[in-house]
């Protein structure tokens, strides 16, 4: 008898824990956000905005500031901030989409991977003429892909290099302080060794292990990714292969560790440490250092090879196809991209506007360094821009490149070798698409 | 009488029926995680294996063009192949390892739960934090074991940089993270040992090697063959805790199939293609559970 109630009780247990994993289940599927869905509040039909966003520094504060003024604003929307981390972005954005429930418009970088779900905000806009040309021109092959306006910019990004003065002064060594002085590559070499020999500098200089960041030095030398036109593969020109070289050579003279591009070692933490001279990074790195008190930084010029160059970046918003709120998303970006409040997303950020009507921005700190990032990007060559905002080919290249390189720093191939296959593979993602 | 007799049989029947349908009611909550996040997305898996695919746009169907394609990737074979080799060594290790210490904690020795929980805590950590952790270890410019080498005087070591030894480091922190699970199945399967079998052996005078040759071995056969399988089938699926260590690197020296699988899937974004590898995978594993089954009979241990 006991034995019976004991089934019983247990089967009644088991029956309850399924259902409810059954109907917890259910709701997730039924939850998930209120896209399209108008809520009855307050008498007014609110649209709910589901807007997917993820942070480097402190723009997410920024945004929700920015977010709960136009809330009040416009009672009619209510905007539902989606934080996710750099790296899941592309993922949960991608199952959004595809589960049949994207978010209203959302932060992004790889504008090109998403372009046909997106909105074409040309209708939105008084004129899409008008409305690009308030933007730095190297950006457009970012946002208007086909002849569509698919995404705004909402800032920029230039890579450049981070120096720690500490050492450099210990040294004795000058930085260049004008666009007029900067350094050849071989200057900029025998530099980083006197800062090593008699500032104590462990390593040289670091690099974020990236193809992008390593691109700098591709254009600095004149080369590409890309030809001009985009219809084949430039890499393993004459420029690329001495980019190569060049990389090689920094990683033999224990200039730059090999711990880093080898051995996945993070750089800001190498940098951190104070024993590193320099830093190549990207402007977003400032706000990131912001906080160092063990050493004083700076940032100053790159060197320049055949030419100056630095790689322009972006991120964009981008409003999304069957949200059920295109026309709101679109009205939002366009207050986002607007004068006044995206001065103010940037300034606060410490980031860098990509209107060309605020070019330079009253920051609270590290205004100086910007002027410097900012004739970098003027300086920069076209062929970065035009690389790097073919996003379709360069995603499905990007991570070869990487091992490619890395190959070549193993001694695992030449530099002609490597390149030549990263250009094969470019030539089959061009014609496959 | 009789109609007593006959309501009794239909209590029993009914009871009978109860009984028949109850194990079933157990299983229904694990099946329904396993069909709805396991089963579903796995024929998903193999649906999409068929066809070119980004996740986002339209799919198109490619039929076996992508085993085809992965049948010619000269690629995807080395990588299995290291894969291969890193299961070679990486499997014995373990077993060795495993066995040594359950063969100790077997033992009627003092403190023998606090060493047991001591060798089983790892195995209770995420991949992920594991690979961390013995990145600090071994981290070239961080690590401590290059700090406390630099102060004894001896040059670093790229640990993380040489093919060598990041494979070592692999290698050191997979077994450090998987030992302690299988001293459990191990120190199940010695105390299922029955002792007169020793006592036996003690009289004949035998001694510790040759017991353990001819008495420990041959009994822990169903046991060792268990382990076996399963930490080749864990070194085949590796992936989070060399993502965590190494990122694969260096160059592609510790980069794994399941590693391989997922950069084609996520950072190329050939969702079909990836889907292609993973039945393929899918196959090789199934052909170990199945070579398990028939040599330990069914699972009869």
């Amino acid at each position: 008898m006991k034995r019976k109630t004991n089934l019983k009780l247990s089967l009644s247990l088991v029956l309850i824990m399924t259902l409810i994993m059954l109907t917890a289940c259910g709701n997730a599927g039924t939850n998930t956000g209120n896209t399209g869905k108008t809520d009855s509040g307050g008498g007014t039909e609110k649209a709910t905005l589901d807007f997917l966003w993820f942070s480097d520094g402190n723009e997410g504060e920024v945004m929700k500031g920015i977010i709960k003024d136009y809330e009040q604003a416009n009672a009619n929307v209510k905007i539902n901030l989606i934080e996710v981390g750099f790296k899941d972005l592309q993922t949960k954005l991608k199952t959004m989409i595809s589960g049949g429930k994207p978010p209203a418009l959302s932060r992004i970088t790889d504008t090109g991977s998403f372009a046909n779900q997106a909105v074409d905000l040309t209708p939105y806009v008084d004129s899409a003429e008008q409305f690009e040309g308030q933007f730095i021109d190297s950006l457009k092959p970012y946002y208007v892909i086909n002849d569509k306006l698919v995404a705004a910019p909402m800032d920029v990004t230039a890579n450049g290099l981070i120096y720690n003065k500490t050492l450099f002064d210990k040294a004795g060594v000058k930085v260049p302080t004008s666009p007029d002085d900067v350094w050849t590559w071989d200057e900029y070499t025998a530099a980083l060794k006197e800062v090593m020999a008699k500032g104590g500098a462990r390593y040289g200089m670091v690099w974020d292990v990236t193809p992008h960041r390593w691109s700098t030095l591709l254009y600095q030398n004149g080369g590409s990714i890309l030809t001009e036109d985009g219809k084949a593969a430039a890499i393993n020109s004459e420029a690329g292969i001495r980019t190569m070289d060049m990389f090689k050579q920094l990683h033999k003279d224990g200039i730059m560790p090999d711990s880093v591009w080898l051995g996945g070692e993070n750089p800001n933490n190498l940098f951190r440490s104070g024993t590193v001279a320099a830093h190549w990074a990207g402007n977003w790195m400032i706000s990131n250092y912001k906080d160092i008190t063990d050493f004083e930084w700076g940032v100053t010029y790159m060197p320049k090879g055949t030419q100056r160059s630095s790689v322009p970046g972006g991120k964009f918003l981008m409003a999304f196809k069957d949200s059920g709120n295109e026309k709101e998303a679109a009205e939002f970006i366009k207050y986002l991209t607007s004068k006044e409040v995206n001065s103010k997303y940037n300034q606060e950020s410490l980031f860098m506007s990509p209107r060309k009507d605020s070019a330079v921005l009253d920051y609270s700190f590290g205004k100086e360094m910007y002027q410097v990032f900012s004739d970098e990007l003027k300086n920069t060559s076209p062929l970065a821009a035009n690389d790097w905002s073919r996003q379709t080919i360069i995603s499905k290249i990007s991570t070869d490149l990487k091992n490619n390189i890395i190959d070549v720093l193993s001694d695992k191939a030449t530099s002609q070798e490597a390149m030549d296959k990263t250009a094969k593979l470019i030539n089959d993602a061009i014609a496959n698409q | 009488m009789s109609g007593g007799q006959s309501l009794n049989r239909k209590k029993q029947t009914g009871q009978t029926r109860k009984l028949a349908i109850a194990p079933y009611l157990f299983v229904l909550p694990n099946l329904l995680i396993f069909g709805v996040f396991i089963v579903i997305p796995s024929l998903l898996g193999l649906y999409y294996s068929f066809h070119v695919y980004d996740g986002l746009n339209p799919m198109k169907f490619n039929g076996l063009g992508n085993y085809i394609k992965i049948i010619g990737d000269k690629e995807f074979w080395t990588t299995i192949g290291r894969t291969g080799i890193y299961a070679a060594i990486v499997v014995p290790l373990i077993y060795a390892v495993a066995l040594g210490i359950a063969m100790m904690l077997a033992r009627e020795i003092r403190m023998r739960g606090l060493f047991r929980a001591i060798f089983y805590w790892p195995t209770m950590i995420s991949f992920i934090i594991v690979g961390l952790t013995w990145k600090w270890i071994f981290g070239d410019s961080f690590g401590i074991l290059n700090h406390m080498l630099t102060v004894i005087g001896v040059e670093p070591i790229g640990f993380l940089t040489s093919p060598f030894w990041a494979n070592a480091a692999v290698i050191i922190a997979t077994v450090w993270s998987r030992a302690g699970f299988f001293m459990v199945i191990f120190i199940a399967g010695l105390q299922a040992i029955p002792t007169d079998y020793y006592e036996a052996a003690r009289l004949d005078g035998a001694t510790g090697i040759k017991v353990f040759r001819h008495i420990t071995l041959p009994l822990l056969k169903p046991t060792s063959l268990l382990v076996f399988m399963l930490a080749l089938i864990d070194a085949f699926k590796a992936f989070p805790l060399m993502f965590a260590l190494t990122g694969g690197g260096p160059g592609k020296e510790t980069t794994y199939i399941v590693q391989y699988i997922y950069e084609i899937g996520f950072t190329k974004q050939e969702l079909g293609l990836a889907s292609a590898m993973s039945v393929m995978l899918f196959i090789i594993i199934g052909g170990f559970s199945a070579l398990q089954f028939r040599m330990s009979k069914g699972g009869a241990v």
